[in-house]
């Protein structure tokens, strides 16, 4: 057959070529009159064993590309120029039978949403055979065999089970699990995950991206990771990309890049996210000013340059392109060599405002900080659907889902409490009794010394109108029906806070305290960006003065640049109203830069409450130190503890005796007899300095030599 | 995802009133089966304001000889009594969409077709139920959709026969009759989009704010469900017309001798071996016009549901 | 070392209706010398290489130009390609040496990967020349020494026991007989963060073993 080694063919050292390559790709759409570029300009490359991250904010055509290499781009969508190599072979141009054939089972790819690769009315090990009986023509004993070997692999927990039941039977961490394996089952060259994680609770994330991590060393697939976040860039990525209004404008190694980003929207990006351990006292964030251009109003010099803070003349002129840089990093960027993000200064609005006299930070001046709010005890239950007959004619037993049990905190005038916790543990419950959407089961509320245990129909008008709520959905929050105007003068004419001839005048105060000018009092959401609905939303709960406003979440669907934005309105709104908040959220970093106060909630209890700085700090309960190592950190060098927490949130119809977060403590053989009393007893409070609280049986003393989970 | 709505950017200046509403209408044109479904609709929306001031002849005299084929004459021939069949289905297309007569001698009439009256008050009725009934929830809800069910259950024409009977011809037993026959299914479209919509947070800050039930049906939710019930609705003139012709066709219709194009079929048809050609275009008038309000709508509903995004 | 290690994974594979001048293409625009053909579920029909898509000149001799055209036009992998059963393959727990000697032994320059009929990945005499590079150290710095010592039991073990002593860091090791004199064979050890005449005191010094080579790489 072949002779011996053709001296002249040799490969170089750095073996074969990239899995992907994408060279120059242009993505349009057509539309009615016309069509729009999607992406343009757009060139990687990602070998065996690495994972590129792709990053950028929505609408910056981050899913269009991935979209372009597995021929998704629907029917109006096309490649219009530049090549995608798929293991040296072109993509582009091919018909669909050739790119099946092409692609085959070589490309997987994982999405957001894990139930729009399941199908609901299969058997998960059903759906899994099917790869491996219908490709490979295995037979179903053997596909079984490696099903179950896959399961393991990305350790599902009771993989034979598994097998045997339908997705909704499982939690949304094990679904996604499930994709993960069955992607893999076919050991692709390729993997495409588009925002994998973002459905997930952040201790299940982790678990999601320590696997990702482990299955590219594993299987040296090429992992192609779309995200907007950063932190999750950094815990599994080796290469990224930033993504900025459909063209790539930073592209290098994933340390370099967070140690030294080049482009000024990559610095940008890094200087809006606030840092795990920052708080609003000492640090500010830093928003983008503007907004991403639409496809088809983008500027004809650099994209980015109507945003950026060192644009020149050139900048508006000509394009520039990608070019590599000594270090290299590839940016695009006339001046990359001449910006030093250390050399930056803050625009000059942006200053740290004055600390207002009263409210310093607990230490000293702690005189005069009335409590407005005393929840003691707070209970809400729902009562359960009885499946029996005789809970069918209300002879049963009643059933309770234990949504909140038991919690008790205060909030002081003109402070924030920060309530974080993994979805379903009953925040949003707690602020909706707060707030009177749901009548209390039992407990007490006090809000200004008026009880507020009923809901909204047994409260007097005056009562109402001093507790506002901000919510989390910008694109629900504001009736579409209603102009932006209508919408905030609303709560002013029904508490009559304005008499009727200023209302429009107040209106417009409002409106430029959120940074909105006038022109916004006639425009409908539907002409709204996202942050700005929000701003609109805050305006709104801001319109009645109310005393007490809940934000349940007001950041968690906005961008970060546009977070940031609206995080430092919020804090404007608090240093000018003197309004006093509970800020509900699932990011940490986020709550703790806002927060004065934090209360960690788990399964309907708060776990541990206190000064937020002694929350991010040992001594931690068990559960706080989980959730701090899994937040995925923005910096691939710092050094984190590494916990995961086994299993998922147990039902909160049964929840377990004693301690509630006992079933997947980590820290339970701290205690004499593996934690024996854990599971029998409720804990105690133990009470550290300043208020701090911490509902665990460990003894603060243990808890205290604990190392603290991030160490830069 | 990104082809991001381009209007949303465009007017940043105040558009004139004018403009607006402009703006409003031309989204029917984007779309040419909407477009299509218009013109058939306003061709006999203007035959029939032609009509108040103008017909061939007089439609209710027997001036001609009668069973009469299409002749140069009589366009569309004369029916058993001699009378110009042209010019009764010109005056046939007021009572449907133009005018309503009251009752007794006065001679009295109201803006507004018989069938656009009746959807009005299909829409009236449904909506309010639809919006208790989603909104309050539990027993409202039980209650209300268990009566709804109850009347869809029993047979229309049946239920048309018993309100005329109860309440003698006319015009207003008529508008009474559609009004009755169309409200359940109004009620569960607006009970099914008021379900959605009131799980938006935007009903969430209305509560926070305390505002009363009505306040949050009527002002915060039927706004929102505004273009799905506006397409329903012109389906539902285009049932109400048919039905208008059943109940004709039954010689329980509108009172006579005013024309109306189900009478006008049902009158043909006892003479159809004579004149073979007299039922056809009241026929073919009520199919032209539920064609083209069905057209309408359809195209409608493209469009808005493409605008809602 | 076992194949697993050291193979490629994820080869290009080109499916049976390839044409032969795409084929040549791709293994001319990616530098490789060999083409599994797999079908669905990655399964191996055949293998392509350079020598396949050459033509013999008898064959052409007897065609005119329309024909040879028309011939190349119709030329796919299935025809060109060496079928799966006459391919030789490996799985990838076995060991490399297995790997060489296989392709050694039937003067072939790559082995197709298989696991249960499926190609896992492909290893080539490229793939095994990075792995003699590994295994000998190649990539990092350091003294490389060659000792020739006699074919006997404990040998090795005074020379190992020498570099323990000093707690020297060994980045490779090898050994290969001696041609030139029977019971004897040569021990290639590199060793880092030392100096030369470190190496040389203390190994030169071992008895019955002698220093054939020593040189600084870096």
């Amino acid at each position: 057959m072949e002779a011996l080694l053709d001296q002249t063919t040799m490969t170089s050292s750095a073996g074969p070529g990239p899995v992907l390559k994408v060279e120059n790709v242009a993505v349009a759409y057509k539309v009615r009159g016309g069509e729009i570029l999607a992406v343009q300009n757009v060139s990687f490359e990602i070998n065996r064993g690495e994972s590129h991250g792709i990053v950028g904010e929505s609408g910056c055509g981050k899913s269009t590309v991935a979209w372009a290499i597995v021929n998704f781009l629907g029917a109006n969508g096309y490649v219009k120029h530049g090549s995608i190599k798929f293991l040296g072979q072109e993509l582009v141009g091919k018909s669909g039978e050739e790119l099946r054939r092409l692609r085959g089972d070589q490309i997987a790819m994982v999405y957001q949403d894990p139930m729009q690769a399941l199908n609901p009315s299969m058997r998960l090990g059903d759906q899994m055979k099917e790869v491996l009986t219908v490709h490979r023509g295995m037979s179903d004993a053997d596909a079984t065999k490696r099903c179950i070997e896959m399961l393991e692999r990305v350790h599902m927990p009771d993989a034979a089970n598994v097998m045997k039941r339908y997705p909704h039977q499982i939690s949304g961490g094990q679904q996604q699990r499930v994709v993960i394996a069955m992607a893999l089952l076919n050991n692709p060259a390729m993997l495409i995950m588009d925002e994998p994680t973002t459905a997930l609770d952040v201790t299940v994330e982790a678990a999601v991206l320590d696997l990702i991590g482990e299955l590219r060393r594993e299987f040296d697939t090429a992992i192609m990771y779309i995200t907007h976040n950063l932190g999750v860039v950094a815990r599994v990525c080796t290469q990224v990309g930033v993504m900025y209004a459909g063209e790539m404008v930073e592209r290098g190694q994933v340390a370099q890049i967070f140690k030294a980003p080049q482009h000024p929207y990559t610095q940008g990006l890094m200087r809006c996210v606030p840092k795990l351990g920052a708080d609003k006292a000492s640090s500010l964030l830093y928003p983008i000013i503007g907004r991403v251009p639409p496809p088809d109003s983008r500027p004809l010099g650099c994209v980015f340059g109507p945003r950026c803070d060192y644009a020149q003349d050139r900048c508006g002129e000509e394009h520039p392109r990608l070019r590599m840089l000594p270090s290299g990093v590839q940016v695009r960027c006339h001046f990359a060599e001449e910006i030093d993000p250390a050399q930056w200064t803050p625009p000059p609005e942006l200053e740290l405002p004055p600390e207002p006299v009263g409210t310093g930070n607990g230490n000293g001046n702690g005189a005069g900080e009335e409590p407005i709010l005393v929840v003691e005890g707070l209970k809400k239950y729902y009562t359960a659907a009885s499946n029996s007959l005789k809970g069918m004619f209300g002879m049963g037993e009643k059933r309770y889902v234990k949504v909140v049990e038991d919690v008790s905190f205060t909030v002081k005038k003109g402070k924030t409490l920060g309530v974080v916790g993994e979805s379903g543990c009953g925040k949003s419950t707690l602020i909706k009794t707060i707030i009177g959407l749901e009548e209390s089961t039992g407990g007490e509320m006090r809000f200004l010394g008026f009880d507020i245990t009923g809901d909204l129909s047994s409260r007097n008008k005056r009562l109402i109108q001093e507790l506002q709520m901000v919510f989390q959905n910008p694109d629900s929050t504001m009736n579409p029906a209603y102009s932006v105007g209508q919408q905030i003068a609303r709560p002013m004419i029904r508490f009559g806070t304005v008499p009727k001839r200023q209302v429009r005048d107040e209106v417009i105060r409002l409106l430029q305290a959120m940074r909105l000018g006038e022109a916004y009092y006639d425009r409908l959401p539907r002409q709204l960006s996202g942050g700005e609905k929000q701003r609109v939303g805050i305006a709104r709960a801001l319109a009645s003065r109310p005393d007490l406003v809940l934000c349940d979440e007001p950041v968690s669907a906005l961008d970060v640049s546009v977070q940031a934005a609206i995080l430092n309105l919020l804090l404007d709104v608090q240093h000018e109203f003197e309004t006093t908040m509970i800020f509900i959220a699932h990011d940490l970093s986020v709550v703790r830069f806002f927060s004065d106060d934090v209360a960690v909630m788990y399964l309907g209890q708060v776990m541990e409450i206190g000064p937020a700085d002694a929350i991010y700090a040992p001594p931690y309960h068990p559960y706080t130190e989980a959730l701090l190592s899994a937040v995925p950190i923005p910096d691939p060098a710092a050094k984190q503890k590494v916990i995961r927490l086994e299993g998922s949130v147990p039902s909160a119809m049964n929840p377990p005796s004693g301690c509630r977060f006992h079933t997947r403590c980590p820290r339970r053989h701290l205690l004499p007899d593996d934690g024996a009393i854990c599971a029998q007893e409720i804990p105690p409070w133990q009470e550290g300095e300043d208020g701090h609280r911490i509902f665990c049986h460990i003894p603060l003393e243990t808890l205290r030599t604990l190392d603290p989970v991030i160490t830069q | 995802m990104t082809v991001a709505q381009p209007t949303a950017n465009v007017h940043h200046s105040e558009p004139s009133r004018l403009r607006k509403f402009w703006s409003g209408v031309s989204v029917v044109f984007t779309s040419k089966i909407a477009t299509v479904g218009l013109i058939i609709v306003l061709f006999w929306f203007i035959i029939g304001l032609v009509s108040f001031f103008w017909t061939p002849y007089p439609p209710n005299s027997s001036l001609f000889a009668q069973n009469l084929y299409p002749n140069s004459v009589n366009w569309l021939g004369t029916d058993h009594l001699g009378r110009d069949i042209a010019s009764r289905l010109m005056a046939g297309t007021q009572v449907i969409l133009l005018k309503t007569r009251v009752p007794g001698d006065s001679g009295w009439i109201i803006p507004g077709g018989v069938a656009l009256w009746g959807v009005f008050g299909a829409l009236v009725v449904g909506a309010f139920l639809g919006l208790n009934a989603a909104y309050r929830g539990g027993w409202w809800d039980q209650g209300i959709m268990q009566v709804l069910d109850a009347m869809v259950a029993f047979p229309a024409i049946v239920l048309y026969l018993v309100i005329i009977t109860a309440l003698e011809q006319g015009d207003f037993v008529v508008i009474f009759a559609i009004t009755v026959t169309g409200a359940p299914g109004v009620a569960r479209l607006v009970r099914s989009l008021a379900l959605d919509i009131k799980t938006r947070d935007y009903i969430r800050a209305a509560e926070t704010r305390g505002e009363k039930a009505s306040y949050i049906m009527f002002r915060e939710i039927l706004p929102n469900a505004r273009g799905p019930i506006l397409v329903d609705a012109m389906l539902r003139v285009g049932y109400a017309i048919f039905m208008i012709g059943t109940l004709g066709f039954l010689g329980i219709g509108l009172p006579p001798p005013d024309p109306d194009w189900g009478n006008m079929v049902n009158e043909a048809r006892r003479f159809i071996f004579l004149n073979a050609w007299a039922p056809f275009p009241p026929s073919i008038a009520i199919a032209s016009l539920v064609i083209g309000l069905n057209l309408f709508a359809d195209g409608m509903r493209e469009e808005l549901t493409r605008y809602q995004k | 070392m076992l194949v697993r290690d050291c193979m490629t994974r994820h080869p290009i594979l080109i499916s049976p209706k390839t044409p032969a001048a795409e084929a040549q293409r791709i293994m001319a625009e990616n530098r490789i010398r060999h083409l599994p053909v797999a079908g669905s579920g990655k399964r191996l029909l055949g293998l392509i290489t350079r020598q396949r898509l050459a033509m013999k000149p008898d064959d052409l001799a007897s065609l005119n130009v329309w024909e040879i055209t028309r011939r190349l036009s119709n030329l796919i992998a299935e025809k060109i390609m060496l079928p799966a059963a006459r391919v030789r393959t490996i799985e990838p727990e076995k060991t490399v040496e297995r790997a060489a000697s296989l392709m050694t032994d039937y003067r072939i320059g790559c082995l197709p990967v298989m696991e249960e009929n499926v190609v896992v990945g492909i290893i080539t005499e490229t793939d095994l020349l990075r792995a003699f590079q590994v295994m000998l150290g190649i990539q990092g710095e350091g003294v490389r020494v060659t000792v020739n010592m006699p074919d006997k039991r404990g040998e090795f073990a005074k020379l190992m026991r020498v570099i323990v002593d000093r707690n020297w860091g060994v980045v490779g090791v090898g050994t290969f007989p001696n041609a030139r004199r029977d019971g004897y064979y040569f021990a290639v050890v590199k060793i880092s963060n030392v100096t030369l005449d470190e190496v040389r005191d203390a190994i030169g010094g071992i008895e019955s073993q002698e220093i054939t080579d020593i040189r600084t790489i870096v």
